[in-house]
């Protein structure tokens, strides 16, 4: 199968999932009213005449608000991961490696026990300051390791953000120790949720992940040299200092923005990339859309879990992709690898 | 081409070439030998613009160090030994690569009919082209020097460095290289400069020959000049001469006469 076939494959199934999401929860929906009310908010087309309110707001304004966030926080996560595992020519790196989101989760921590709120962004307060936090720790980490190793190498930097990451969580530590009373509040945050979420948060984040992953497609190539390792790159006309800088910054901005809202999400950025790669091979302009499809559809199958399996208790959502995509991921990768 | 005078460079501050100077003119296939650890990569890294150096080291006039690596990458590349890899490119993808430079302009990149003529020719020419759809992993040392190779000439550079490019392949391939690259620097505004452990691939394919032992140009001239059995034996701490006599004793049946039986 052509790599532009399975592109229209991966784009069908995640409509799919955005159905499934829609659908599925405490009160079923059947799936004809679903299409009507995303035909009739979408298009303005009228499928159905009798579909209840109540209806058109679980769907649109819960169900689907909430699976659009989760799939831009999936997609945002999966293509942050493939870049640094590509930048760094490591496949377990990924920007936690280089600690946003222990630097996010300090932030969110400092914002929660002070009860700081900015005046202009108001509720946006706690993940602008762990967006910040965030990719202030990246950049002293990536910084550090620059002074340190003038080669700029994969190894060096790795190391330093792993440092950087103890260290912070160490800080956090402290901060959930001496702040007893909020620390249930910390713990919730980094498990991550999309609990009561709404448009408004979708809108914040969309432009961002559109924005991240146009500008990722621009240095596909750099991106696939870079793999090769710095001096390759650099014999074929990658400025690879200046190129690393700029790919480091992109993939800490999607991760740091998706952890902000949403809260600490593991696994999604790791398996991702692999699971792509063992697909449709390592050309980073099939790798990072199709990633960003793979992941956000992902994201939402694991919150379709988190808020249906022990309903009306919602599970972390975080652990459901660890879960689910523990099992998968090496039933994926071993599938592939006895092929061999 | 390329001019080199009183160049210093290595690692850390500390020099592993020193004072070195030679030129390179356009048609000229440069060979440089010396024991290991005698700097021959680091001199071709240098020249490939990915070291420091103090002297003068100048790419058609220019100093390499003012270059910007898209200047630079338009007139060398640099084929270096094996780079271990942990993803599965295609073959045929990891020679595109070769094309960065000459790629269509516009904000996402795109391949054009130009570059795909191109890397076919050259995937043809490495007889690779039933294999371009093969991840790059699977490929035996051999077949992996041939992707790189063919992805140095997609770059159409006018310079090509070789590092060691003859290891990994068998006979037969090394001897079509050293003919291709023969071919290939012939014309106009081309030049080559490996780096060899073959002597007799470096005599018979290399016009000039460079002969560096602890970071200095011991001697550099025409092959014949240079490689004679002394400076050989001096260099590389070896008696060629006896090594040889006492390896065609052993597998050549004696002459006639001359059996001692």
């Amino acid at each position: 199968m052509k790599n532009s076939s399975k592109l229209g494959g991966m784009i069908t199934l995640s409509l799919l999932c955005f159905l499934a999401a829609a659908c599925i929860g405490s009160v079923a929906i059947p799936a004809k009213e679903a299409l009507a009310v995303i035909a009739q908010r979408l298009f303005g087309i009228s499928l159905l005449r009798d579909v209840e309110p109540l209806t058109q707001t679980i769907v649109w304004d819960l169900r689907l608000a909430r699976a659009s966030l989760a799939f831009l926080v999936g997609a945002s996560l999966a293509v942050s991961g493939t870049v640094m595992q590509s930048v760094l020519r490591n496949p377990l790196a990924s920007s936690y490696t280089l600690g946003v989101s222990s630097g996010a989760s300090l932030g969110a921590a400092l914002i929660i026990i002070s009860g700081f709120s900015l005046p202009i962004v108001g509720a946006f307060t706690l993940p602008l300051a762990g967006l910040l936090t965030g990719l202030l720790t990246v950049y002293l980490a990536v910084a550090m390791a620059s002074r340190v190793d003038k080669g700029f190498s994969g190894n060096t930097i790795v190391l330093t953000g792993m440092v950087f990451t103890l260290f912070v969580n160490a800080l956090l530590t402290l901060v959930a120790y001496f702040f007893p009373n909020r620390t249930r509040h910390i713990l919730l945050w980094q498990m991550g949720s999309f609990a009561l979420k709404d448009w408004g948060t979708v809108r914040v984040l969309l432009p961002i992940a559109i924005v991240g992953l146009l500008f990722l497609m621009r240095y596909a190539r750099e991106l696939d040299m870079l793999t090769f390792g710095e001096e390759q790159a650099a014999v074929m006309g990658v400025e690879t200092r200046r190129v690393k800088w700029i790919l480091m910054f992109l993939a800490a901005a999607l991760t740091g923005s998706a952890v902000s809202f949403a809260g600490v999400i593991g696994f999604i950025d790791l398996i991702s990339p692999h699971v792509v790669r063992r697909w449709v091979g390592a050309a980073h302009r099939w790798v990072l859309p199709l990633s960003a499809l793979f992941g956000g559809s992902f994201m939402v199958l694991a919150d379709i879990v988190a808020r249906t399996v022990i309903s009306p208790t919602e599970l972390p959502v975080g652990a459901i992709t660890a879960l689910l995509g523990g099992p998968f991921f090496l039933y994926v990768y071993f599938q592939k690898r006895r092929r061999y | 081409m390329l001019t080199l005078d009183q160049v210093y460079c290595g690692y850390d501050s500390e020099d592993v070439i020193r004072n070195v100077s030679f030129r390179v003119k356009e048609g000229d296939i440069l060979c440089l030998l010396g024991p290991n650890g005698c700097g021959k990569t680091t001199l071709l890294k240098a020249i490939a613009g990915l070291l420091p150096y103090k002297g003068h080291l100048r790419w058609l006039g220019q100093e390499i160090h003012t270059l910007k690596r898209n200047q630079l990458a338009a007139g060398i590349a640099l084929m270096s030994q094996i780079s271990e890899t942990y993803f599965e490119y295609s073959v045929y993808d990891t020679v595109m690569l070769g094309r960065y430079l000459h790629g269509k302009k516009g904000f996402l990149p795109s391949i054009s009919d130009e570059d795909r003529v191109m890397v076919r020719k050259a995937l043809e020419e490495v007889e690779l082209w039933r294999e371009r759809e093969h991840p790059i992993t699977q490929l035996s040392g051999g077949q992996l020097q041939r992707v790189f190779l063919a992805r140095t000439f997609v770059q159409e550079p006018k310079l090509i460095l070789l590092d060691e490019p003859t290891n990994h392949l068998d006979l037969k391939y090394q001897l079509e290289l050293m003919e291709r690259l023969s071919v290939w620097s012939k014309q106009p505004g081309r030049a080559v400069i490996g780096v060899f452990h073959d002597l007799n691939l470096a005599m018979q394919f290399a016009e000039k020959v460079i002969i560096l032992d602890q970071g200095q140009v011991v001697l550099q001239g025409p092959t014949g000049q240079v490689l004679q059995d002394s400076m050989i034996s001096k260099v590389f701490d070896v008696d060629v001469l006896n090594y040889m006599q006492s390896s065609l004793k052993k597998w050549l049946p004696p002459l006639e006469g001359n059996d001692s039986r």
